[in-house]
């Protein structure tokens, strides 16, 4: 039991590292100050997309998923469902927490419904938290970090090919998500790529078939 | 109450002579569903999906093609929004995503569910609308019939309240199916461009390209 509690330990340090170093602009870059990118919404909007559900780089089943993302009260709902329609997980995250409306297996796991909605506000939502740094990384890639609460990291990078990329690391730098966007907005969600780290990692590949924004129903007019 | 001993017996008399009609009629309703099903050897038909969920502001609307051959082949094949294939038949259920512009088959036990649902779907062209016993059928006649299959058990609680399933009167073929999962949410199918008994290639029910 020690020497198992050993194993796991040595394999959790060693699964932190260095956040990458934020640098100084150099000086041909420091002509025109560093605006951090932010291609996140700015309204309650719906969206459908095409996921590719990948492991290993090889594509496990193709499903649709719903989100409708409220980013001033930072709110989510979502479904999943099959191409045939069969709804296999649906459930609304608010200040109360995530609420599972249905979850068929294996979308009823342990923390699925949360690690989805962390996943949705990483993708949709901008950081919460405060700036922790602003730069350039080696590359030359602009690049703004954020800290969460003792709860990681988050730096949201302007690729050089136009993409946005975001990166979200644990309390002690190990990266967990990555999420690369078609762009900055308005056509940010139009493909959404997300990676997850680790043993159990899996890639998600967003195509998006519709949005619209969402307008609420005054409560006196319904 | 003991004014009228023999009121309770004669109404429970009356129930059953007035109920025992029904049943039979119901019962002779769905054996004829199934001797007109008899007919039917294939059909091939577009269907146009449209669910409905709270979440949804309007119907997703999905389309697609429909083959049936007698007695369980099945390909349900969708070419809008996503490109997906289901293959059925002979025990076996094959179910093909589209994924980099090519069809790969989906490993993920979706298939499983739906050889499940394709299995009632096969038994519903054959008519036979009342076979399975997790179901209570009921028929109502009028231009066209519609059958309701009401879960029996519990075990669908949340998942599907009723399924309503319209059949043409002239050659009892399906012409939509309703599957209501709750007061918000459901899933009709309308089958549009029918064609019967029209020889279909078997490579239908083994190729996915």
């Amino acid at each position: 039991m020690k020497s198992l509690s050993f194993l796991i330990s040595a394999f959790l340090l060693s699964s932190c590292a260095a956040l990458p170093a934020i640098q100084e602009p150099s000086a041909d870059q420091t002509k025109k100050p560093i605006t951090c990118p932010s291609p996140f919404l700015t309204e309650k909007t719906r969206f459908i997309h095409a996921i590719d559900v990948q492991t290993a780089g090889k594509t496990k089943t193709v499903m649709i998923g719903v989100t409708v993302a409220d980013p001033a009260r930072r709110t989510f709902s979502c479904a999943i469902m099959s191409t045939e329609g069969m709804v296999v997980f649906e459930a609304v995250s608010g200040n109360e927490g995530v609420n599972v409306i249905r979850a068929l297996p294996p979308f009823d796991a342990p923390d699925f419904a949360r690690n989805m909605m962390d996943d949705m506000e990483l993708i949709f939502l901008e950081p919460a938290g405060v700036l922790a740094g602003k730069g350039v990384f080696a590359g030359g890639e602009v690049v703004c970090r954020r800290r969460k609460d003792q709860d990681g990291w988050i730096d949201v990078v302007a690729g050089h090919d136009g993409r946005t990329q975001i990166r979200r690391y644990s309390e002690c730098g190990a990266l967990e998500r990555t999420v690369n966007l078609n762009g900055n907005s308005p056509d940010a969600y139009k493909t959404i790529e997300l990676q997850s780290a680790g043993l159990m990692g899996y890639s998600l590949m967003m195509t998006l078939i519709e949005s619209e924004v969402v307008k609420d129903i005054p409560a006196t007019q319904k | 109450m003991k004014r009228f001993p023999y009121m309770k017996k004669v109404s429970m008399v009356l129930f059953v002579l007035l109920i025992l009609p029904a049943v039979s009629v119901q019962a002779d309703d769905f054996a004829r569903l199934r001797k007109d099903s008899a007919r039917i050897s294939t059909i091939t038909a577009d269907f146009v999906q449209k669910k409905s969920m709270k979440i949804l502001s309007k119907p997703l609307v999905s389309e697609g093609k429909f083959y049936y051959a007698a007695p369980d082949s099945i390909r349900w094949e969708y070419s809008r929004p996503l490109k997906s294939v289901v293959i059925s038949g002979k025990g076996s259920t094959k179910r093909y995503i589209a994924s980099g512009g090519k069809m790969v088959e989906d490993k993920t036990g979706g298939a499983q569910a739906m050889q499940i649902v394709l299995g009632d779907v096969a038994g519903w062209m054959n008519g036979r609308f009342d076979a399975n016993p997790a179901f209570t059928a009921a028929i109502r006649e009028g231009t066209d019939m519609l059958i309701t299959l009401k879960p029996k058990g519990k075990s669908m609680t949340g998942m599907i309240e009723k399924i309503e399933i319209t059949v043409f009167r002239k050659d009892a073929s399906v012409k939509s199916v309703r599957i209501v999962e709750s007061a918000t949410a459901e899933t009709r199918i309308d089958f549009l461009n029918v064609v019967i008994n029209k020889s279909i290639d078997p490579s239908v029910f083994q190729v996915v390209q």
